[in-house]
C-alpha cells in the first residue's frame, strides 16, 4: 500500500523532493511486492467526476501506481481493477488517510481526522482485517481520505504477515506505506 | 554543449553567475569600493557565499580614463588571482583583460577564463588561452578602440553583426587550440553600441543562442538599462533583472553581475517558467 499523493508523480517533480522519505519507502515496498511477479493489480480511487469533466482520462492513483512501479523497475503487466478478493497476483493499493489533519492541511482541520486515521493505522500495523473491512466510507470521504474501497477489500482476508513501513503527515495528509501478505 | 571553464565542467542546462570583482579605483558602479586588495578579497568571499560559480576579476575600468599599462594591470590582478585561487581551489576564476601579456600571468596564477571584453583587440590572447587550457569569452564591440565610448555608431543589423563577429572570434580561438567546449560568446551590451542596439540584442538574444555557442550576457546596471528607465547608476537593479529575465528566457548561460543573489532568483524563475528548470520544491495541491 502506498499513498495517493500526486507529488510522487515524476510529472510533478521539483529539484527538491518534498516527499523523499515517503517515496523511498513506497518504492522499496513496491519492489518487494513485485519481486518475481510478472503481473500486478492496482486498486485505487477511480477517476473523479470533476477531473473527468476537466478532460482527464486516467485516475491520479493509477498514474502514481504506474510511476512507482516504473521506479521499482517492474516490467510486467499492470491492470487496474475494482478492489475485490486477493489471490496469487500481487495487489498495489493506492490509498491514504485524511487530508484534514491541521489548519494548513489541504482540507483544513477536522478534529475527527486523527481518530479516524489512528484506527486505520493501527489496523494496518496489526493486520486487523476486521477493522479495515469496516472502514466508514462516508466519514472517510468527508475527511478527504482516498482509496478506502481498496482498504476495505484488503480486510476481506486475514493476512499472515504485516508491516507498517511508514506513517507520517508532513503536509496535513496521513500517508502510510504498508505490506500485507497472505502466504 | 558541456561547458568547460578551466578546472570545472558544467552541464548544458546549467546557468552560471559570474560575479564582478573590481580591482579598480574608478569603475562605474562600485567607484573603488573593492580597490583595496582586502576589500576585493572580501567581495570574493561574499559572492561565493551568495552562490556565484565564477568571479570575474578586472584591473581596468571599461570607460575612458587614466592609462593603465600592462605592468600596472598585472600589479592589480596577478597576485590577487593567486590569492583567490589558494583560498578557493574549486572556484572558477575569470579575468577581464584584453591583453595577452596579462592573460599569461593570471593563467599562471590559476585563472580559468579570459574574459576579453574588447573583442579580440589583442589577437594573441587566444594563444594564451590555448596554452593554458583556459576558456575565453569572445565579445562583440563592433571594432571600436579599447576603452572608448560609442559615438554615432551604426549597424545595418546589430544582431547579425554580433553573431558574425563573435562566431568568427570563436572559430579563431578554436583554430588557435582553445577547446571548443571552453569558448563563450558575448554580445557585449553597451560596448560599441547605443541603447537601441543593446535593446535589440536583448530582444533577439535567441538568435545568438541558436549559434550553439554558450552565450554570456553582461547587463548589470549598464547605461542601456539606465537610459531605458531614465535612472542613474545605483537605481538600475530592477531594470537589470528584467533584462536578465528576458535573456534567460532566450537561453543565456552566464550572467556577469554585481548582484548575485537577486540575479540567481530571477534567472531561475525565468527558466522555471520557460520549462527548462523544474520548480525547486512543489507541494501545493499535490500533497
Amino acid at each position: 500500500m502506498v499513498p495517493g499523493a500526486p507529488a510522487l508523480l515524476t510529472a510533478y517533480a521539483g529539484r527538491l523532493d518534498p516527499l523523499s522519505d515517503v517515496r523511498a519507502a513506497a518504492v522499496e515496498a513496491v519492489r518487494w511486492l513485485v519481486d518475481g511477479a510478472d503481473e500486478v493489480r492496482v486498486w485505487c480511487a477511480p477517476l473523479s467526476d470533476p477531473d473527468r469533466d476537466r478532460g482527464v482520462t486516467v485516475a491520479q492513483g493509477e498514474r502514481i501506481a504506474r510511476d512507482l512501479l516504473g521506479a521499482a523497475a517492474f516490467g510486467g503487466r499492470v491492470s487496474l481493477v475494482e478492489p475485490g478478493c486477493v489471490d496469487a497476483v500481487p495487489v498495489l493499493v493506492v490509498a491514504n488517510g485524511s487530508a484534514r489533519r491541521s489548519e494548513k492541511a489541504p482540507g483544513h482541520l477536522d478534529e475527527r481526522s486523527h481518530d479516524f486515521d489512528a484506527a486505520v493505522e493501527k489496523a494496518l500495523a496489526d493486520g486487523d482485517a476486521k477493522t479495515l473491512a469496516g472502514i466508514d466510507l462516508a466519514l472517510g470521504a468527508e475527511l478527504l481520505a482516498t482509496g478506502l474501497h481498496g482498504l476495505r477489500a484488503l480486510g476481506q482476508q486475514q493476512p499472515v504477515r504485516t508491516s507498517l513501513d511508514l506513517a507520517d503527515d508532513p503536509f496535513g495528509v496521513r500517508y502510510w506505506v504498508a505490506r500485507w501478505s497472505w502466504s | 554543449m558541456t561547458l568547460k571553464l578551466g578546472r570545472q565542467e558544467f552541464a548544458d542546462d546549467v546557468t552560471l553567475m559570474m560575479a564582478i570583482v573590481n580591482r579598480t579605483p574608478d569603475s562605474f558602479y562600485d567607484k573603488g569600493a573593492t580597490w583595496a586588495e582586502d576589500k576585493a578579497f572580501d567581495r570574493v568571499v561574499e559572492v561565493v557565499e551568495q552562490g556565484a560559480e565564477i568571479v570575474d576579476i578586472g584591473g581596468i575600468k571599461a570607460a575612458p580614463g587614466v592609462e593603465i599599462d600592462a605592468a600596472e594591470e598585472i600589479r592589480r590582478v596577478g597576485s590577487f588571482v593567486g590569492r583567490v585561487r589558494s583560498a578557493f581551489p574549486d572556484l572558477v576564476i575569470s579575468v577581464d583583460t584584453w591583453r595577452a601579456e596579462v592573460g599569461r600571468v593570471v593563467c599562471a596564477e590559476g585563472a580559468d577564463v579570459l574574459n576579453d571584453a574588447w573583442g579580440g583587440a589583442d589577437p594573441t590572447l587566444v594563444e594564451v588561452a590555448a596554452a593554458y587550457d583556459a576558456a575565453i569569452i569572445c565579445t562583440h564591440t563592433g571594432g571600436v578602440t579599447v576603452r572608448t565610448r560609442p559615438h554615432r555608431i551604426e549597424y545595418a543589423d546589430v544582431v547579425a553583426a554580433a553573431i558574425s563577429d563573435t562566431v568568427a572570434y570563436a572559430e579563431r580561438a578554436a583554430a588557435a587550440g582553445v577547446d571548443r567546449s571552453s569558448i563563450v560568446i558575448d554580445p557585449a551590451h553597451d560596448f560599441g553600441k547605443n541603447t537601441f542596439h543593446s535593446l535589440e540584442l536583448t530582444r533577439r538574444l535567441d538568435e545568438m543562442v541558436a549559434t550553439g555557442w554558450p552565450v554570456l550576457v553582461s547587463l548589470s546596471n549598464k547605461d542601456f538599462v539606465g537610459e531605458s528607465l531614465d535612472l542613474p547608476v545605483g537605481e538600475r537593479l530592477l531594470g537589470t533583472l528584467a533584462a536578465s529575465a528576458i535573456s534567460a528566457v532566450h537561453g543565456a548561460r552566464i550572467y556577469r553581475v554585481h548582484e548575485v543573489a537577486e540575479t540567481r532568483q530571477v534567472v531561475d524563475m525565468a527558466n522555471v517558467i520557460a520549462g527548462r528548470l523544474a520548480p525547486k520544491r512543489a507541494i501545493r495541491g499535490l500533497a
